[in-house]
């Protein structure tokens, strides 16, 4: 290994940069792939489209036990993220949240990715996209 | 082309057990075998082949050799199969492929996990380097996500997935492998510690060592063995993953619907025909989705299926009477033989104090996650007298 695992998806988890497949229209994210998850395609064509910074949450838990390096209470959720056109699919993604608060967060709740320090290697934090709940979506 | 049947078992109790080391779960459960055989065996003139499963948590078991070396069945073709939380019940069915095929005579299947010798943890092992892929993603989790969505969208209540723990615990305690033997409330489980929402502690399946064995074989040979043989009717085996896009792997596992789908599809039985499931409850609301991607009811409609009091040991399609993993305890390579060696005891009206009345045809289900945290792996067998 010459590297970190997470460093091979790094311009897609800066950029939101996802692939479709031009058989079946699944967005693949952040995979950048030969074959098709859902149609099995193999070879599969996908082109490159640009995924919105907005999603919604299909489904979420708050984690509170975890490796001691990793602070708790976690939210985690099921995203999905539409392309940023608003043509096609979208890709469907696990994302950490910002909120820990239960009655902001429920099914249905729009999301913002914002770019963020997810956490440290020890030698430089690594950075990509964690979920908040707008301002003006707040309850 | 020949039929397979179950013969004989052998387990040891679940637990905690420090004495114990990790091949001595593998020989204990071998011995129990061995001895319970109904016309006796003798192992190594009679066992052709062996499938071992374990994930090899403790990292003293892998290959094939490992299981040899604790029972002495050398000089046999022995093969580790390794598939997440499936591992034995993946064994079992692929003894039961070569028994079919007439490769195999007689077919030891053997699981053991030493859980409580995890160098890392099963928390610890959740922090991937995977940004998207499951950095984080615990095992409560990944099935809690299940549960907040099915309450979402179908109004499945709380209450009704603590029953689930409620009436394995009762199960439990008159099963005398279990690992926990206690019986919880609806109340306790809701006050217990929350370990990831929507799900606390009573929610999860223990940390437990255990081991667990069946021999196999053909027609030719079952009664050789006893006179009261359990014929394997149908299996499947299927993966999927939320990943793809489906909602429905958002709520419940669309690979279990295609692996009972297979099952059912091969033994010619149907839902309606199971008389007695053991199933894959590693958390709460496994085993209430689990209800509907078998067909024992609707789509939505697990939670209802429960407050029905269906799944109960005295309900019309008892689930999990011998605790499940949630009181029985999850040593995971263990875990789908022991689902077979219950079905197995059950058919033959051998099952105890968790004797379903007149059982026939009984159905197994195991599922798998692995660190690929985006789906499953899930196994069905059918057994019948
Ligand atoms: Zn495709």
């Amino acid at each position: 290994m010459s590297g970190p695992r997470y460093h091979r998806t790094r311009e897609q988890d800066q950029r939101l940069v996802a692939f479709e497949c031009q058989s079946c229209g699944y967005v693949s994210f952040p995979d950048e792939k030969q074959t098709c998850k859902r149609c099995g395609d193999a070879p599969a064509t996908f082109e490159e489209v640009q995924l919105a910074e907005r999603g919604e949450i299909k489904t979420f838990v708050v984690q509170e036990y975890l490796p001691d390096d990793i602070e708790v209470p976690q939210p985690l959720a099921i995203v999905d993220l539409p392309q940023a056109d608003g043509s096609g699919e979208s890709a469907r993604v696990y994302g950490l949240l910002t909120e820990t608060e239960l009655d902001e967060l429920s099914v249905g709740t729009e999301v913002e990715a914002r770019f963020r320090e997810l956490f440290d290697d020890g030698e430089r934090p690594i950075n990509s996209f964690k979920f908040s709940v707008p301002r003006e979506v707040k309850r | 082309m020949t039929d397979a049947h179950v013969v004989g078992s052998g387990i040891i109790d679940f637990g905690e057990k420090y004495e114990w080391a990790f091949d001595d779960l593998l020989e204990g459960a071998y011995l129990d075998l061995v001895e319970s055989v109904d016309h006796g065996i003798e192992p190594t003139k009679d066992i052709d082949a062996i499938w071992y499963g374990t994930l090899d948590i403790a990292n003293e078991g892998s290959s094939g050799a490992s299981v040899a070396h604790a029972t002495g069945l050398f000089e046999k073709p022995a093969t580790q199969i390794v598939n997440a939380c499936a591992t034995g019940s993946d064994a079992f069915r692929n003894a039961v492929q070569a028994v079919k095929a007439g490769d195999v005579e007689v077919a030891l299947v053997i699981g053991a996990e030493k859980m409580l010798d995890s160098t890392e943890g099963l928390i610890g092992g959740a922090a991937l380097e995977r940004l998207w892929r499951g950095r984080g993603v615990t095992m409560p989790a990944f099935f809690g996500m299940r549960a907040t969505r099915h309450m979402d969208q179908y109004e499945t209540t709380r209450e009704q997935i603590a029953e689930v723990s409620v009436k394995n615990h009762e199960n439990g305690t008159k099963y005398p492998h279990a690992h926990q033997q206690f019986e919880c409330s609806v109340d306790d489980v809701k006050e217990s510690a929350t370990v990831s929402y929507p799900l606390n502690l009573y929610d999860c399946c223990p940390v437990t060592d255990g081991a667990c064995a069946v021999l196999v074989t053909n027609d030719e040979r079952s009664r050789e063995f006893t006179d009261a043989p359990v014929r394997v009717a149908g299996y499947g085996f299927s993966t999927d993953s939320f990943m793809r896009g489906d909602d429905l792997a958002l709520t419940n596992f669309p690979a279990s619907r295609q692996a009972s789908s297979m099952a059912y599809e091969r033994s010619g039985y149907g839902p309606d025909d199971i008389d007695v499931a053991e199933v894959h409850d590693c958390f709460s609301i496994t085993e209430l989705i689990t209800y509907e991607d078998l067909g024992f009811c609707e789509q939505g409609e697990g939670g209802t299926f429960i407050d029905d009091g269906v799944p109960h040991l005295d309900g019309e399609k008892p689930v999990n009477p011998s605790g499940g993993l949630l009181s029985k305890g999850h040593p995971i390579g263990a875990t789908g033989v022991a689902q077979i060696a219950e079905i197995f005891e059950q058919l033959r009206g051998e099952a105890g104090d968790v004797q379903v009345p007149d059982a026939e045809v009984g159905l197994q289900h195991n599922i798998g996650i692995g660190r690929n945290a985006t789906g499953a792996v899930s196994c069905v067998n059918i057994l019948e007298r």
